[in-house]
């Protein structure tokens, strides 16, 4: 039995609420900056219950260092030396101290679902070649802070991983391989999860009442006529069609992406031309050699080999098209993210409108 | 009237050794005249001098320089000699006859040397000898014994030298180095004595014997003495006493009969090494001055002349020395008189040859003229380009520089004559002249016109039909016709563009342009320049036409900003002026190129390509007439787009919005020093709405005062800037406002009522202001929410990406399947949503072989199913 359930693929994520909180919390303290943190728990039968998490001590950087380093040692911090060694002794003190010591993996603060990056890839990579079963929490600072609270759960695809091992990333291997941006990530579902305890306390949380005072009501009819007002839940904020400033950052962003990866066309094309003029070379270079056997024939001369090139000639080397495929599935990500967003809205419209139609 | 190229000739003749023998002592007594005649003149003459030794380029001044330093040593040297000598003296003998016995130890030992050939020996005594007999002389005269010393020591060592030319065997490298000392000092002392040694050398016993030391020097002091300025005659008054003598001292006797055959023998010299072109000049004009008799003699004499004198500014960068250039004005003049007078003789090119060394060539029978072979019009387009270099070389802002302006004044009458006589000749067709002959002595007559004001033209046209005989005209510029500038400029390119193809017709149409740009003919020369359609093909010719082209382009700015167009001018002026190399383009001055290496021979075709001063266009009034326009239209445009960051900004100027960020980036701005500093605060003052401000700073330039009708331009730019600041106002702050009353904008800004509306009426019209014109109450009355959000813009933004994008995979696409369209079949496919990263894995899509048909499908390509959303 156990055997059977040690095989299994991961189908789902199970998060604490206290872990949702924990991450939240940090996340949103270090915002903008991003936050990591390793996450501890168990793997239940194809669904992994993240029980507990703990942040990765933040680096104090020197005030001569830019901002941007203090992200980019945050977003780093997983697969840092002194981060694994932290991360093993906290392990062992929960350990102490009975807390589930597995660790399931790392979660990581985005904003707006930027956090697509060779980073992210790199980190995930550093925990899926240990343990199959570990993921990656994402939580989306920016679109919480909107309302509806944003964590999502990757793990890299079999696939990735195995093209990322041999870190082949030509046309040609992406080619035989169908691996496409589509195929980087896996998103697994994400369930949060209250103990019983913390449901029946919740049930029993008090409706605050609307003023402070409520006024006595003079006599029994007053009571039937006009009953206690409870405060409607959970106000008019959800009907907030402020999607403006939503849609200018995603647009940023997305010119972010669009010209990052002309970036990477331009590189392309550059080993592109660079290779056309290689190759030109080289058979001139046969076309010559050809011609000088020729007439060494003629002349009775043993042939020189013709297969030198390899030696003399050095075809440039392909760039990676990672960068690219990362960029296409960052694209996709935004895209989505919009898509969602004003299907929300959209709906909200659509209500507004039909309340107003005459009937 | 050779003294200075004595300068030259002199550094020449030191610097090379087989020059020597060419030397006629005849030639050297005249030098030594001139050169005495230049230490007399040169205080009255320095102006003179100085612009001949700036022709010279340096080496003819330092050359002055170190002979100076040279003679200031010997005298000092000769000074302590002297105090030597007394201190030595013991025995008592006279100062005087020591002294001659020293020389005479001096002169055996020089012999002695001969014999033995060692020349390091004679340099020494030579030396010496110099030394002492400087001390010697009497006035200017030499002792004898001493001009016999040198006079046979030049001949000795001319020997030599010819010697030393024939035997193989050198000279060890003392005595070699002797002689050269020799030959160059004996060269320049010899000058001095020239005459004494002259008088020697035609009878040695006679001289040495002789008592009386006047006649030899008399000529030196009489000259000496002359009046400064010693003309031609003057000097032949001077060469009375003496005969021509050649190199070997034989008497040159010319006379007709011989005449052709020392022009061939000048001819035939011509070119090569170690000639001498000032001495065949001067050989020339006696021919000239002594003989011609028949008119085919003067003909030929004179067109060897004139080309001898052009030779001499040939070598480097040099140009023709200014009298040489009169006096190859005045031949040329002479010979377009010759030829109008005897209409039996003409001057056409590729005429043959005349043997005409024994008899005189007659008019062959049957024919009714006498051809020489030769070229008028070469002969004027020379002396044209050599005006030209000289005028380059002044400095503009010398009187010397508009003194040799007058002289294009008979420039012009000898390019006119010279036309007149094409004219004539063209009117036989038996002649067969080329019309491009004609046609270079027109464009060379248009050269000179077409940038002049019209005034100016009709002086020039008046002069040169003075020069003409009454009944003379011309059959393209007729004597009535050439009152009226614009007529005959009119005439003179149509002529050209009737007759002449390719870079002559671009450049006579160019001419024509310019010169009705700068009379204010707006439209005209605007239509003109369009009708040409020279912008497509100007950068195919070459860059002297260029240059003519950008001249004009400008030329028309300047006369749209006359006429007040300011949004015409800017666009007109941008091209020259939006680059920052004004200077370079017009060919006004050399840009110094910091990171470029450009190699002497470009920077020597580049100087030569320079426009003398007066061709000149102001480049600080374009400057300000450039930063003005730009202002009246970057100010409100910068107002405009102002309020919306994002939208793609619109940039007119790009040199004024550099200006503008550099002077707004200014902490402290003082008052305004320059054109550009002015134009500046002006441009600040506007933007603020300040517009009587804008118009005090502009008015306060003083460059406008070299613009004809100076109040008539700032009465129109007053104008400008304020229908301008009150755009800038309106555009600054619509928003701010609801309604604004016409009244109270035309009292801001002090326009007439119905001026505002016309201006707010034709901002609503384009689009620019989002707002309606209530006529009943007269206001302005805006409508709000009309500009685009932040994200509206940015999603414009984005679907301009997004559509180049798909543009890019499209391309990609079709040159991965090399055109065979179907492999991407779009119709099928079209609901398909075919996003960028889709091909990313693989080239994908069947591929069922090419169809002809559908191989430009690429073109058709509509963006697919994206693409469609996108545009939609």
């Amino acid at each position: 039995m156990a055997e059977v359930q040690k095989d299994a693929p991961i189908k789902s994520v199970q998060v604490e609420a206290l872990v949702v909180m924990k991450i939240v919390k940090h996340c949103s303290t270090s915002f903008p900056t991003v936050a990591t943190g390793s996450i501890v728990g168990m793997d239940n039968n194809g669904a992994i219950e993240v029980t507990n998490s703990f942040q990765f001590p933040s680096v104090d950087v020197s005030s001569s260092d830019s901002h941007s380093d203090a992200s980019s040692l945050a977003a780093a911090a997983p697969r840092a030396k002194a981060n694994i060694v932290y991360q093993n002794e906290m392990i062992r003190h929960l350990k102490e101290v009975n807390v589930d010591a597995n660790n399931v993996g790392w979660y990581t603060s985005a904003t707006m679902g930027n956090f697509i990056n060779m980073s992210f890839i790199e980190n995930q990579y550093h925990y899926q070649k240990e343990n199959e079963k570990t993921v990656a929490l994402v939580h989306d600072v920016s679109r919480s802070s909107q309302g509806a609270l944003s964590l999502r759960a990757f793990k890299l695809s079999p696939e990735f991983m195995t093209a990322y091992k041999e870190a082949k990333f030509t046309t040609e291997s992406l080619r035989n391989s169908k691996l496409t941006y589509k195929d980087i990530f896996v998103e697994l579902p994400v369930n949060v999860h209250n103990s019983h305890l913390l449901t029946s306390f919740l049930h029993q949380i008090p409706a605050p009442p609307k003023s402070a005072e409520i006024p006595m009501p003079a006599s029994l009819d007053d009571i039937r006529r006009d009953p206690v007002q409870i405060p409607a839940h959970p106000g008019f904020e959800s009907l907030d069609l402020s999607i403006d400033p939503f849609l200018e950052k995603t647009c940023d962003l997305l010119l972010d992406s669009i010209e990052s990866h002309y970036t990477d066309l331009n590189n392309h094309q550059y080993y592109q031309r660079q290779l056309t003029r290689e190759q030109f070379k080289i058979t001139q270079w046969q076309a010559k050699r050809k011609a000088e056997n020729a007439a060494r024939l003629a002349a009775k001369q043993s042939p020189l080999p013709e297969d030198e090139w390899q030696r003399l000639f050095k075809l440039p080397q392909e760039p990676s098209r990672l960068e690219g495929m990362l960029n296409a599935r960052q694209v996709d990500q935004y895209a989505r993210q919009v898509d969602a967003f004003t299907a929300n809205i959209t709906a909200k419209m659509f209500a507004v409108r039909g309340n107003l139609l005459p009937e | 009237m050779s003294r200075f190229f004595r300068g030259g000739d002199d550094s020449s003749t030191d610097s090379s050794s087989e020059e020597e023998e060419v030397y006629t002592s005849e030639e050297e007594e005249e030098k030594v005249q001139a050169e005495d005649e230049s230490s007399s003149e040169e205080e009255s003459d320095e102006e003179e001098s100085d612009e001949e030794s700036s022709s010279d380029e340096e080496e003819g001044t330092k050359k002055k320089g170190a002979s100076r330093f040279l003679q200031s040593d010997d005298e000092s040297e000769e000074e302590e000699e002297e105090q030597s000598d007394d201190e030595a003296t013991t025995k008592v003998k006279s100062a005087k006859d020591k002294r001659f016995d020293e020389l005479e130890s001096t002169i055996s030992q020089i012999q002695n040397g001969q014999k033995i050939n060692d020349w390091s020996l004679i340099a020494n005594e030579f030396d010496k000898l110099n030394r002492q007999v400087v001390k010697l002389q009497d006035g200017s005269k030499a002792p004898k014994s001493y001009i016999k010393a040198i006079a046979d020591l030049e001949d000795f060592m001319n020997e030599t030298l010819a010697k030393q030319k024939v035997t193989p065997k050198k000279m060890n490298a003392t005595n070699a180095r002797g002689l050269n000392a020799v030959k160059q000092r004996i060269r320049k002392n010899n000058k001095e004595y020239q005459t004494q040694i002259d008088a020697y050398r035609k009878d040695a016993d006679a001289f040495m014997e002789s008592d009386d030391e006047v006649a030899a020097p008399k000529v030196v002091s009489k000259v000496r003495f002359e009046a400064p300025v010693v003309s031609a005659e003057q000097q032949e008054e001077d060469d009375k006493g003496f005969s021509t003598v050649d190199s070997r001292g034989k008497v040159v006797q010319y006379t007709p009969e011989s005449i052709l055959k020392h022009l061939r023998a000048i001819i035939e010299s011509r070119g090569k090494k170690n000639t001498d072109r000032l001495e065949q000049i001067k050989v020339m004009e006696t021919l000239n001055k002594v003989v011609p008799i028949t008119p085919y003699q003067k003909i030929r004499v004179l067109q060897t002349l004139i080309s001898a004198r052009f030779d001499l500014g040939a070598g480097g960068a040099a140009q023709m020395p200014l009298d040489q250039w009169k006096a190859a004005e005045r031949d040329l003049a002479s010979l377009l008189e010759i030829l109008e007078k005897e209409k039996d003789h003409v001057v056409v090119e590729g005429a043959e040859e005349w043997d005409d060394d024994d008899k005189l060539p007659t008019i062959p029978e049957g024919e009714k003229y006498l051809k020489v072979p030769g070229s008028v019009v070469s002969l004027i387009e020379r002396l044209d380009d050599e005006l030209t270099r000289s005028l380059q070389a002044i400095d503009p802002h010398t009187s010397e520089y508009i003194d040799r302006l007058t002289d294009e004044g008979s420039l012009y009458n000898t390019i006119f004559r010279g036309l007149l006589y094409y004219e004539h000749l063209r009117k036989d067709a038996s002649l067969e002249v080329p019309q491009e002959s004609l046609n270079r002595i027109i464009q060379r007559r248009l050269d000179h016109v077409y940038y002049k004001p019209a005034q100016v033209v009709k002086i020039l046209e008046e002069n040169a039909w003075k020069q003409v005989s009454a009944e003379a005209d011309s059959e393209i510029t007729p004597r009535s016709q050439s009152g009226d500038a614009g007529k005959l400029i009119n005439i003179l390119s149509n002529y050209l563009f009737e007759n002449s193809e390719g870079i002559i017709r671009a450049r006579a149409m160019l001419c024509q342009i310019y010169f009705l740009a700068l009379h204010d003919e707006y439209y005209k020369s605007r239509d003109l320049m369009l009708t040409s359609h020279l912008q497509e093909t100007i950068a195919n010719f070459d860059i002297a036409t260029q240059i003519l082209y950008n001249r004009t382009l400008v030329q028309v700015g300047l006369c749209a900003f006359r006429k007040g167009l300011v949004y015409d001018a800017q666009n007109t002026l941008q091209e020259i002026c939006g680059s920052g190399r004004q200077k370079e383009l017009l060919a006004q001055g050399v840009m110094i190129q910091r990171y470029s290496q450009v190699t002497p021979e470009q920077e020597r075709l580049e100087k030569q390509r320079q426009l003398p001063f007066h061709m000149h266009i102001n480049l600080e009034l374009l400057e300000c007439v450039y930063l003005t326009c730009s202002m009246l239209l970057e100010i409100p445009l910068l107002a405009q787009t102002g309020s919306s960051p994002d939208v793609k900004k619109r940039i007119i100027s790009k040199t004024y919005r550099r200006m503008l960020e550099y002077h707004e980036r200014q902490i402290f701005t003082g008052p305004p020093e320059n054109t550009r500093d002015h134009v500046m605060q002006a441009s600040k003052a506007l933007a603020a709405g300040e517009w009587k401000k804008a118009t005090d700073f502009i008015h306060s330039i003083k460059i406008w005062d070299l613009m004809p009708n100076t109040e008539g331009i700032k009465t129109m730019l007053a104008k400008q800037i304020q229908e301008e600041g009150l755009r800038t106002y309106l555009f600054t702050y619509a928003p701010f406002y609801d309604t604004l009353a016409i009244a109270t904008l035309s009292s801001m800004f002090e326009l007439d009522s119905r001026k505002v509306s016309a201006v707010v009426s034709k901002m609503i019209s384009h689009e620019e202001l989002a707002a309606a014109l209530d006529q009943v109450t007269e206001t302005v009355i805006f409508r709000k929410g009309v500009e685009l959000s932040r994200l509206q813009s940015l999603a414009l933004t984005l679907s301009d990406k997004a559509s180049s994008l798909i543009e890019t995979n499209e391309r990609t696409l079709e040159q991965k399947t090399q055109g065979s369209a179907n492999a991407f079949s779009r119709k099928d496919n079209r609901g398909g949503g075919q996003r960028g990263g889709g091909q990313r894995g693989g080239r994908g899509g069947a591929r069922t072989g090419g169809n002809p048909q559908r191989q430009a499908g690429g073109t058709q390509f509509t963006g697919g199913a994206l693409g469609n959303a996108v545009r939609g």
